[in-house]
């Protein structure tokens, strides 16, 4: 009846129309064979209400899942039919519809402009969605630092140059203290070893030590000069603290965007096996290599989640006893590898206890002093996992259970050794032990004269290292590798094989890097351009490495290689540099040799000592701001907002159960009045709708 | 650029910009791919709306589709007479679906289609058996093969007939936010 219908409706539009019978002809067999297919209103008018003519048909017409020629028939028809409209409407139509065309010209300019689209879509393509994400995350970070660059340099490198230059129009202010506190003689040698220069700038002392580079060199200047005034430490904190929330807004943000995703469609292990068979299919994947890969992967998946079934039902059945077994044996290696990560945890203490104690050591020796920390967290990230790893293959969990166990141990190692070599600088700065050397000037002034550039100088080594590291590996271990896998087909090379490339590790060597130049910032205000520059470096040296050394991993794991377990480590490593930056701000007394804070008790006290310089309207402002006849009423507001959008989504969650239900409903009442239909036909002796259908086809043919 | 061109009237451009979500450098772009697989086939002159039709072999050896698994499916299912022998308009309008900008409805119907394989408008078990075999290269065993498929039907049959039409489909796409970086293909 539905096509009796459009047959009607067509022929009356058809009358002096050229491509009629074509029309009809495409008709018909659009309609006998998908019926359940959308259907097209030929009697609708073209603007209903204004909404959708706003725009025009045009853009509808482009989302209906039609032939071309059907739509291009549509189209036509429309476009005869002339709608009766004011010249206004018909004026703003025609803009709206050329702006469209220039917002989709302009969306096309852009996307040249956008960094390494051309790269990732390539590794996109060949090596899969998960490597694709690491990539974009390291863009990110790329882009990240260089915005919070910009920001320093704009606020705090450029203000200082400048200053420095035309010194007349300042004024320092000295600290109040003892003469010994404020003696700081930055090594500033005539003539040195010629080798000396390389040795300075890898671990940043020498030349580099009284530089922009770190927080010595820059002076506690406030520039008056006819109406400027610009206070140089004030700068230099809220920068800073800006800053920190200037990324972490970035990072929320991005978060954003895929949490919506994600609360959107559920948990995603619900319908996780529909999903993998319909949607795992990457159709952007070129090449035989990558596309054999991709279905290896995808039966490797497979296989892994009906093994993750079968051993789920099996601890369903186990006896008491096998449970309290597997559960000792848990707890048991869980202390065990907890005992692994303390070691290494006492290994970087004592190494930076030492290190540290080594100041002054010459020439080649003293550069593995000083790189001594940077040396033991790495091999400790190297080790421990590993380690973790075979203890792992005795712990007899589910698969993916165990991937993201040895990833939370990997991150819970990186980040708190950080913290260790962090926490072991300050107690020796500041004499934990109540030791006489921090009486005189309440910091150890003898070691650390200028503690801040030392504490500057150990995070640019970390970054440095890693750098250093990772290029290194790459040339004496992934090239070696392939060629002699490539070039030597014995037993042992096959077995080894070439390197995967394996994203949760590399994710986290990211953020650590990210994690040590948001702690030192504070202390090294040129670290976001250094760990620019190296995170650009690193980028394409990936992608050389991704090309020519690596195969594609087989096995993935969506839940690790998702955007959002990216960016909630990268905030764990923002959470611990707050820590550190805030103990620093509130707690310690700032060096008073060098610095923009030398004559202050605590880096903070800037900002009320500003404060008070403020006029007195803007004091009474801030402090109603803080008082509590506007913070209760805010509060209070606040949390009605909470709840409102919190019974929203409740509502909203509830209604679509609701729906669900009934959609349940509906199909069995369906195939109930089915079967009533065919016992009740059959009863009468009428053909059934299949018999009918065999009976056409075969007429057909 | 611009009007220099002479293969297509401004008013065929203009109706192509409007039924696909290509722009008209695009267009022209594609045109050129689909010239490239049969110059002597294919006219210079598109004016007078030819009939070029050109066959499967040749659309299936395109490097963006050479090595999909389903490419026979895809060209059979945007192409008029359901063979794989495609025209111009249903060249642009297979790529129009597999870009990035089409919405997800759309591309959701239309990969409905591709995988059914049996053209009767529902996802039954031999349809659901046969991507299986095409996405994992046959490398599954029978057991496994009707387990996943058992699971399919399980977690996406909302309707509880034993197979899959186009809203239980679509339903199951909704909650699956890869479904649109995957189903694209860039040209």
């Amino acid at each position: 009846m539905e096509f009796s219908e459009l047959q009607r409706q067509s022929s009356t539009i058809a009358h002096g129309y050229h491509g009629a019978q074509q029309l009809m002809r495409l008709q018909s067999k659009s309609v006998v064979s998908n019926q359940n297919g959308p259907q097209f209103n030929w009697g609708s008018p073209p603007s209903e209400g204004g909404e959708e003519g706003d725009v025009g048909p045009p853009k509808d017409l482009r989302e209906r899942p039609m032939t071309m020629r059907l739509k291009r028939a549509i189209r036509e028809v429309q476009q005869m039919r002339v709608p009766v409209v004011t010249s206004w409407q018909s004026w703003k139509r025609s803009k709206a519809k050329s702006l469209s065309r220039f917002r989709a010209d302009a969306g096309g300019v852009m996307s040249y402009v956008a960094l390494w689209r051309k790269a990732l879509h390539k590794i996109g393509g060949h090596f899969g969605g998960g490597v694709q994400s690491y990539f974009m995350f390291l863009r990110f970070l790329v882009v990240l630092n260089f915005l919070s660059f910009l920001l320093i340099a704009g606020f705090i490198l450029i203000p200082s140059i400048v200053f420095r230059s035309t010194s007349t129009s300042n004024m320092t202010v000295d600290s109040t203290g003892p003469e010994v506190c404020k003696v700081y003689d930055p090594n500033l040698q005539g003539l040195v070893v010629f080798y000396q220069y390389f040795l300075d700038l890898l671990s940043g002392t020498g030349f580099m030590e009284y530089s922009y580079m770190f927080y010595g060199y820059y002076n506690n200047t406030v520039a008056e000069s006819s109406g400027f005034h610009y206070n140089l430490p004030l700068a230099y904190l809220l920068t800073s603290v800006f800053y920190f929330t200037f990324c972490l807004i970035c990072i929320v943000a991005r978060m954003g965007s895929a949490l919506r995703v994600a609360v959107a469609t559920g948990s995603g292990a619900a319908g996780s096996y529909s999903k993998m068979v319909f949607t795992g299919w990457d159709y952007g994947c070129q090449g035989d290599r990558a596309t054999k890969l991709k279905q290896k992967s995808i039966h490797y998946q497979l296989q892994v989640d009906l093994e993750e079934e079968r051993l789920q039902k099996k601890a369903l059945s186990l006896t008491l006893g096998q449970t309290v077994g597997l559960c000792s044996l848990h707890i048991f290696l869980m202390l065990v590898s907890l005992a692994l990560i303390g070691g290494a945890f006492f290994g970087i203490f004592k190494a930076t206890v030492f290190s540290q104690a080594q100041v002054g050591a010459e020439g080649i020796l003293g550069l593995f002093w000083v790189y001594l920390p940077s040396i033991v967290i790495t091999t400790g990230n190297f080790v421990v996992p590993f380690m973790c790893d075979q203890i792992a293959l005795f712990e007899r969990y589910s698969p993916s259970t165990t991937i993201i166990m040895a990833l939370f141990r990997s991150v819970f190692l990186r980040m708190i050794s950080l913290g260790v070599l962090l926490f072991t600088l300050w107690s020796q700065i500041t004499c934990f032990k109540d030791s006489p050397k921090c009486e005189l000037c309440q910091y150890n002034n003898k070691e650390y004269p200028c503690w801040e550039t030392r504490v500057g100088q150990e995070m640019y080594k970390l970054a440095l290292f890693d750098f250093l590291i990772t290029i290194a590996m790459l040339f004496l271990v992934e090239f070696p590798r392939r060629l002699v896998v490539d070039h030597y087909s014995c037993a042992l090379t096959r077995w080894v094989g070439r390197q995967e490339f394996l994203v949760p590790p590399n994710v986290l060597g990211l953020v650590y890097g990210q994690t040590v130049v948001w702690t030192g910032a504070l202390f090294c205000p040129l670290l976001p351009l250094i760990n620019t520059l190296k995170f650009f470096i690193l980028f394409y040296c990936k992608k050389v490495t991704l090309f020519s050394n690596c195969r594609p991993a087989v096995k993935t794991f969506r839940s690790t290689t998702s955007t959002i377990f990216f960016l909630v480590v990268l905030l764990f490593g923002w959470g611990l540099a707050l820590v550190a930056m805030i103990y620093s701000l509130a707690q310690i007394h700032p060096s008073m040799s060098c610095g923009p804070f030398r004559s202050l008790t605590m880096m903070w006290s800037i900002v009320p000592n500003t404060f008070d310089t403020l006029s007195l309207t803007t004091q009474d402002f801030i402090f109603y701001m803080g008082s509590q006849a506007f913070s209760i009423p805010l509060f209070i507001f606040s949390c009605v907002v909470l709840c409102y959008v919190a019974a929203l989504a409740a509502v909203y969650g509830k209604s679509v159960d609701l729906l669900k239900a009934q959609l349940k409903l509906e199909g069995r009442d369906k195939q109930f009045l089915v079967k009533q239909i065919e016992e009740l036909s059959r009863e009468m002796g009428v053909p059934t709708r299949d018999q009918l259908d065999t009976f056409d086809t075969g007429a057909a043919n | 650029m611009g009007n220099k061109q002479t293969i297509f009237t401004a008013q065929q451009l203009d109706a192509y910009q409007d039924c696909t979500f290509f722009t008209r450098k695009e267009i022209l772009r594609l045109f050129d791919r689909y010239r490239d697989l049969a110059p002597q086939l294919v006219p210079l002159d598109y004016t007078d709306q030819p009939d070029v039709r050109l066959p499967y072999e040749l659309i299936g050896s395109m490097p963006e589709l050479k090595d999909n698994p389903f490419r026979q499916r895809i060209a059979e299912v945007f192409s008029e007479d359901g063979e794989g022998n495609m025209t111009l308009d249903d060249f642009l309008d297979m790529f129009s679906v597999l870009s990035e900008m089409a919405p997800r409805d759309l591309k959701a119907y239309y990969a409905f289609k591709i995988y059914d394989f049996n053209n009767d408008d529902f996802l039954c078990k031999s349809d659901l058996e046969k991507t299986l075999n095409k996405l994992t290269r046959n490398e599954l065993t029978e057991d496994e093969v009707r387990m996943v498929c058992e699971k399919v039907i399980d977690e996406a049959d909302l309707d509880n007939d034993g197979r899959l039409s186009l809203e239980d489909f679509q339903h199951m796409i909704v909650r699956a936010p890869d479904f649109l970086s995957t189903f694209h293909i860039r040209i």
